[in-house]
């Protein structure tokens, strides 16, 4: 028992948790005919079922999960896992559909019913269902009075809502402006333009994956890898200050990590030429700066050149480099997280004499 | 499938009515319990039981009642009252017509009334119009000057007519009343007699149950208007919450259950109905601390607004209740609020919140104890305190080590102080829970090898003031150690600290001295403690040097186990390990290593010596050379009880509640506890040494310490400052800290000498009615130079030497405890002439001389019934108190021997003056004040 809890202990670590979560999506579309079997959906429902009722016998994990805050978190694994699941199931059925020269499954349906009963009752009935179940929860898991707030003795660990748990985790790889200001804006921007930017009419109205691989792909990356993940994993993964915790850890406030980690500066000027750093801001910095502009001047450019230059004719010069410039936005979180996990790297540009830090 | 242009169902409407219908059947079951849950409150059941309860309790008090009451005396009144109705019913015609009468009067009085209140009205508003008017437009106000002079008028008019119809009708109801006054007399009396009985009907008749009140009333859904169950709540008047941003006053709502806490007749019933233990000092409407100004959580803390019993955090007292509770409310470890509920042993530590920088709170013994072990073990000169600074070091002066013990004693004592004295105060530094293995064995003894040999490298010397003392006897010294009061401060069996108590263990335990120390110097600080340590609180005992060489002699034979060996040996280059450990801590290692190779092995062990002396801290308790005013190694406890729980490092010690009383008691018993499990270097370790506590003990310190709390309430909730209060506070603390009480009870506390006597009349005596009792002059030439008031007893007032700001706190501290008007009073003299001749027959009379000494000491009395010399009375006893003290003895003095002579005041059994007691007493005192010639302190010294 202890060996099993041992182990997914050490999958939790964020590195190897991160790394399996890609690792599965990848999984997921290539291998998607398996994985939208009834067995493997059922099963995945079943297997994470058996995991948390397992886990329940655990005092630590227990402790966790049955917090009135963790419990929708609970709630939203199987949500996610199922959803996805089933998007996907549909859109498998319609690809083969598609290759078999059928007619997909939406267009076999009437494209239209009745406002009465079918939309006004159903929504009257998900209405009762969705106070019912509040009722019942709220009855159930009780919110307590606590003490007042103290601001000389904060919560550890102090977490955001849930739904800033993605956020907050980016605070441990960005700098504050970086992570609390510029992504998240860039994620709601992002956001709006979809419409915009997205100008592709199929799969509208219907399920499909290989007609919008590139996009579902970028999505479910985006949404479900970086983003639920990372409120999985702030939400019963981080414990006292900040730190690491198996599920079925002990949350010890005395657990200690290393942080040794190292700017590129240092790697550049100490480690790489043995020298001090360089008294001149911008010279130290330089290497920094110039990966920095790399990444986002010339790599677009280089991209629309080479790789994706088929991209690049059908989008326009506009909408491509919109396109480009989030995409690479949303690829820069799990690009520091390989870096530092890697190379310890903490910034790639520190110039702390102005509170810039990339 | 249908056609794609069609309109269709998306879904089968038949199972979606089953749907809808399935989903709202589980809605309203959910509302249904939503109402249910709200409605079921535990409270509310507290409330029901309660009610039961209280019926019960005052249908008994309804039967004790009914049996106070004369039952004769009633029938005879109610035989009255049945009389007196017969007569009136022979004049019910001319009642009946007064009744008419009375009727229309009142009719119209009614009218007559409201039409004056509404002429009142009407003009109130006229007038104000007309005011306006002449303000904005005095020109043309004038002429409706006369229509509201009309309206006053007619206001006036209609008053009269109340008047008169008033009169009216108190003339026919006095008509009336001539004929029923026979019932209504009666009625009255019957109602007197019967007051408490019917009030107590009255209340069992509420509390009856009932359909509308019990169950309409507080049915779910109905409990809006106005249910009988409710939730019960103070708003304090003087204490508050500290929110941290603001502070509020406090909110408790525990009077919701504990229904009867300030009720009386509840005290046998279980909680949470019982009524509060010591209503007098708390609670009680005529208490110091009422429900409405103090309530209840500014005492025993927790979450007053709460009214579940797990949300309120109730704290246990002992396992038993802890798993008690888990079972009946599913109780667990409050983590929730900053400060759950002391346990019920522990309350009397938040006193400290509003009686602070005292050690004596009255009615606290508990709390008064633990501030006793928390001066006795000395805590304060390690860890600063508020209300302990600037007090004497608590362990012995060791400058002049040398002439009092040997280098080998001294390091089996410090190596563990309790295998040489097992009641000693003095705790052990070394070998402790995280330095006991045998590689720490070692670390040990050059480090108690090392401070030893600085003591000793760094002592004066010391020149006895005989420098060849006589020989004694130790059965005489056994004998006089035992009666001259020695055992108040100093315990030489083997009692335990706790046994023993605070007082007791003053002055350190005379266990195992013979082994300690020498003849010499044994005799020499017996003699006169001050010419060896010229600040020790040990008092002159005024023994004359036989005496003292009797007291030497029995000492230096009172020997015990032989203490602890050295457990390792070591070499000199471990000490220059251990000592280079100590220099790099606070030096580069390349300085470090060259300053401890320039020295030679002496040289290392003394510098190594006094290294060891700061880091554990030994000069904070003990006076050493070399440290001066170094700054004591502990942290400041005087907040430590508002420290919140995250800032007390549990590290890995799991196996006690993570509370912060857990985590002082778990302090107390094994100071270095929180080093289990952890890698340390030698310097990075816990340094606290252990003062060997039980358990019991620990309480009381973590009592004390929880105690010192953070200045959060107001003002207001604090005992008012006044010149009295301040004299009290310091005479409380002086008397403390210098032991008195170890002999005299002061204000019901202390006296502990008093046990250890055959026969309590031999003890020294009580000091609460001193400030009454005795002229301050006396009292201060007494302190000065005691002499003897009943020379039968063997113990003695010592000498103690303070100075004369101390013995006037002392004055102003008795003065203070009898409220007495100052130092300065009126007092003629009364001569011998001005005497009646009367006064001397009935002194005689009284026999005082019989227990009283009057130059002699009466013969064929035992001494439990001798009396001091009545020839000191003149110099020595205020004479108001003379008279309160032959009024009642027993009231100044419980168990006195003095009798009550004047038992039927203001008359006598005395024939003289007229058997006028008062006067019969002013006379003897009078007579008393004449005598003179007594002993006195005040012409010793002339």
């Amino acid at each position: 028992m202890d060996l099993i809890k041992d182990s997914i202990n050490l999958f939790a670590d964020p590195r190897l948790f991160f790394v399996l979560s890609v690792v599965a999506l990848v999984a997921l579309i290539w291998k998607r005919e398996i994985f939208v079997r009834s067995a493997v959906g059922y099963g995945l429902m079943g297997v994470l079922a058996v995991f948390f009722v397992f886990g329940l016998f655990d005092e630590n994990f227990a402790l966790i999960i049955g917090k009135p805050d963790n419990v929708p978190i609970v709630a939203l694994i199987f949500l996610v896992v199922f959803f996805t699941w089933y998007s996907m199931r549909e859109a498998v059925r319609n690809d083969q559909r598609s290759a078999a020269g059928e007619e997909i499954i939406e267009k076999q349906e009437s494209d239209r019913v009745w406002v009465w009963p079918d939309l006004v009752y159903t929504e009257l009935i998900a209405l009762i269902l969705c106070s019912a179940i509040l009722v019942v929860w709220s009855i159930g898991l009780e919110a307590p009075i606590e003490q007042p707030a103290n601001p000389a003795n904060t919560p550890n660990p102090s977490k955001a809502p849930w739904y800033f748990l993605g956020l907050q985790e980016m605070l441990v790889y960005f700098d504050p402006w970086l992570a609390g200001v510029v992504l998240p804006s860039l994620i709601i921007v992002g956001l709006m333009a979809i419409p915009y930017i997205d100008t592709n009419p199929k799969g509208n109205g219907y399920y499909t994956f290989n007609e919008r691989k590139a996009e579902i792909t970028l999505f479910l990356f985006g949404f479900v890898v970086l983003w639920t993940s990372l409120i999985v994993l702030g939400t019963f993964l981080r414990g006292p200050n900040w730190n690491f915790f198996g599920p079925f850890e002990l949350w010890d406030i005395h657990k200690l990590e290393a942080l040794t980690n190292v700017q590129l500066s240092e790697y550049v000027w100490v480690r790489g030429l043995g020298q001090a750093l360089p008294e001149n801001i911008l010279l130290r910095e330089s290497v920094g700066i110039l990966i920095t502009i790399a990444y986002v001047a010339v790599l677009p450019v280089a991209l629309a050149k080479t790789a994706l230059k088929r991209y690049y004719t059908k989008l326009g010069a506009a909408r491509f480099y919109v396109t480009v410039m989030l995409f690479l936005m949303m690829l820069s979180l799990p690009l520091k997280m390989f870096t530092r996990w890697v190379l310890n790297l903490k910034y790639i540009v520190s110039i702390p004499e102005y509170f810039l830090n990339i | 499938m249908a056609d794609k242009k069609s309109v269709g169902h998306a879904y089968n409407i038949d199972f979606l009515n089953v749907v809808f219908a399935a989903s709202s059947l589980f809605l309203f079951v959910t509302v249904v319990w939503m109402v249910w849950d709200d409605f079921d409150r535990e409270w509310k059941d507290y409330q029901r039981r309660f009610v039961a309860l209280e019926s019960e309790v005052t249908q008994l008090n309804l039967l004790a009642a009914r049996e106070g009451v004369d039952e004769q005396r009633l029938e005879e009144l109610r035989s009255g009252r049945a009389a007196a109705e017969q007569v009136l019913a022979s004049s019910q015609r001319q009642v009946d017509e007064l009744d008419d009468q009375l009727a229309e009067i009142e009719a119209d009085l009614y009218l007559a009334n409201q039409d004056y209140n509404f002429q009142k009205a009407d003009y109130d508003v006229a007038r104000y119009a007309f005011e306006e008017h002449l303000t904005e437009h005095p020109e043309d106000a004038a002429e409706e000057r006369p229509a509201i002079d009309a309206m006053y008028d007619r206001w006036i008019e209609l008053g009269l007519e109340v008047e008169t119809l008033t009169a009216q009708r108190d003339a026919v109801r006095a008509q009336r009343s001539e004929f029923t006054s026979g019932v209504s007399d009666a009625d009255a009396a019957i109602g007197e007699m019967t007051a408490e009985t019917t009030r107590l009907e009255e209340r069992v008749a509420v509390l009856e149950v009932d359909l509308i009140n019990d169950y309409l009333l507080n049915a779910p859904l109905l409990d809006f208007m106005a249910p009988s169950l409710t939730v019960q709540q103070t708003i304090t008047e003087n204490v508050v919450d500290d929110v941290n941003f603001v502070r509020v006053r406090k909110l408790d709502r525990c009077t919701t259950c504990h229904l009867a806490i300030d009720r009386e007749g509840y005290e046998a019933y279980p909680q949470p109905f019982r009524t509060h233990p010591n209503p007098d000092t708390y609670v009680g409407s005529a208490s110091p601390h009422t429900l409405a100004t103090t309530g209840c959580t500014v005492c025993h803390e927790g979450m007053g607004q709460s009214i579940g019993f797990v949300h309120s955090s109730h704290t246990p007292t002992g396992e038993e209740q802890t798993h008690a509770w888990e079972d009946r409310y599913g109780w667990e470890e409050p983590h929730l609020w900053d400060y759950p509920m002391l346990p019920t042993n522990m309350t009397e530590a938040s006193c400290g919140k509003c009686h602070q920088e005292t050690v004596y709170v009255p009615e606290a013994a508990t709390l008064n104890m633990a501030y006793g072990l928390y001066e006795r073990a000395g805590c304060y000169a390690c860890h600063k305190t508020v209300g302990f600074e600037d007090l004497r070091r608590p362990g012995p002066n060791l400058t002049k080590i040398r002439s009092k013990l040997t280098p080998d004693w001294v390091s089996t004592w410090i190596r563990d102080p309790r295998a040489v004295k097992e009641s000693t105060w003095m705790p052990r530094v070394w070998y402790n829970s995280n330095t006991s293995s045998p590689e720490d064995a070692k670390r040990n003894e050059a480090e108690i090898d090392a401070a030893v040999a600085y003591l000793f490298a760094n002592s004066e010397d010391h020149e006895f003031a005989v420098s060849a003392p006589p020989g004694g006897n130790a059965e005489r010294g056994e004998a006089l150690v035992s009666a001259v009061g020695c055992l108040a401060c100093h315990i030489a069996e083997g009692q335990t600290r706790l046994e023993a108590g605070p007082r007791r263990t003053f002055g350190q335990p005379l266990q195992n001295i013979g082994n300690k120390t020498s003849y010499e110097w044994l005799f020499d600080w017996v003699r006169d403690p001050k010419h060896f340590s010229s600040d020790t609180y040990m008092p002159d005992l005024r023994l004359t040097d036989q005496e003292v060489a009797d007291v030497a002699t029995y000492l230096v034979g009172l020997t015990g186990p032989a203490g602890r060996t050295a457990e390792a040996t070591y070499d000199d280059a471990y000490l220059e390990e251990v000592l280079f450990d100590y220099v790099s801590s606070i030096l580069p290692t390349a300085e470090a290593r060259a300053l401890v190779d320039d020295m030679s092995v002496d040289e290392q062990r003394l510098d190594l010596g006094q290294r060891v002396i700061g880091r554990y801290g030994c000069y904070s308790c003990h006076e050493i050379a070399g440290f001066g005013d170094t700054q004591p190694i502990g942290i400041e406890l005087s907040e430590e009880g508002s420290k919140l729980l995250p800032r007390l490092d549990f590290a890995f010690v799991h196996d006690i509640p993570h509370t912060k009383v857990e985590w002082f008691k778990q302090k107390m018993r094994d100071p270095r506890a929180f080093d289990r499990s952890r890698v340390l270097q030698p310097l990075e370790e816990l340094r606290m040494p252990d003062f060997g506590i039980s358990d019991e003990e620990a309480t009381l310190f973590a009592i004390a310490i929880s105690s010192f709390q953070s200045n959060v309430q107001p003002l207001a909730a604090h005992v008012p400052r006044s010149a009295r209060h301040d004299a009290l506070q310091a005479g409380r603390n002086l008397v403390r800290r210098r032991n008195c009480i170890g002999c005299h009870e002061i204000e019901a506390d202390g006296g502990d000498y008093v046990a250890l006597l055959d026969d309590p009349s031999l003890a020294p005596p009580l000091l609460t009615p001193e400030g009454a009792k005795v002229k301050p002059e006396w009292l201060y030439a007494f302190f000065q130079a005691p002499i003897p008031i009943r020379p039968w007893l063997d113990v003695r007032m010592p000498t103690f030497g303070l100075d004369d700001g101390h013995w006037n706190t002392v004055l102003e501290y008795f003065a203070a405890i009898s409220e007495t008007v100052g130092p300065f009073r009126t007092d003629d003299p009364v001569t011998v002439a001005q005497l009646p001749a009367e006064g001397r027959e009935l002194f005689e009379l009284l026999r005082c001389q019989q227990c009283h000494v009057l130059d002699t000491i009466p013969a064929d009395q035992p001494t439990d019934n001798l009396a001091p010399d009545l020839r000191m009375a003149s110099e020595r006893l205020q004479p108001e108190w003379i008279l309160e003290w032959l009024r009642e003895p027993l009231a100044i003095q419980p168990g006195t021997r003095m009798p009550m002579l004047w038992t039927e005041l203001p008359n006598s059994f005395y024939p003289q003056f007229g058997q006028d007691g008062e006067r019969q007493m002013e006379v003897i005192r009078d007579y008393l004040l004449t005598l003179r010639g007594g002993p006195s302190p005040l012409r010793a010294g002339n």
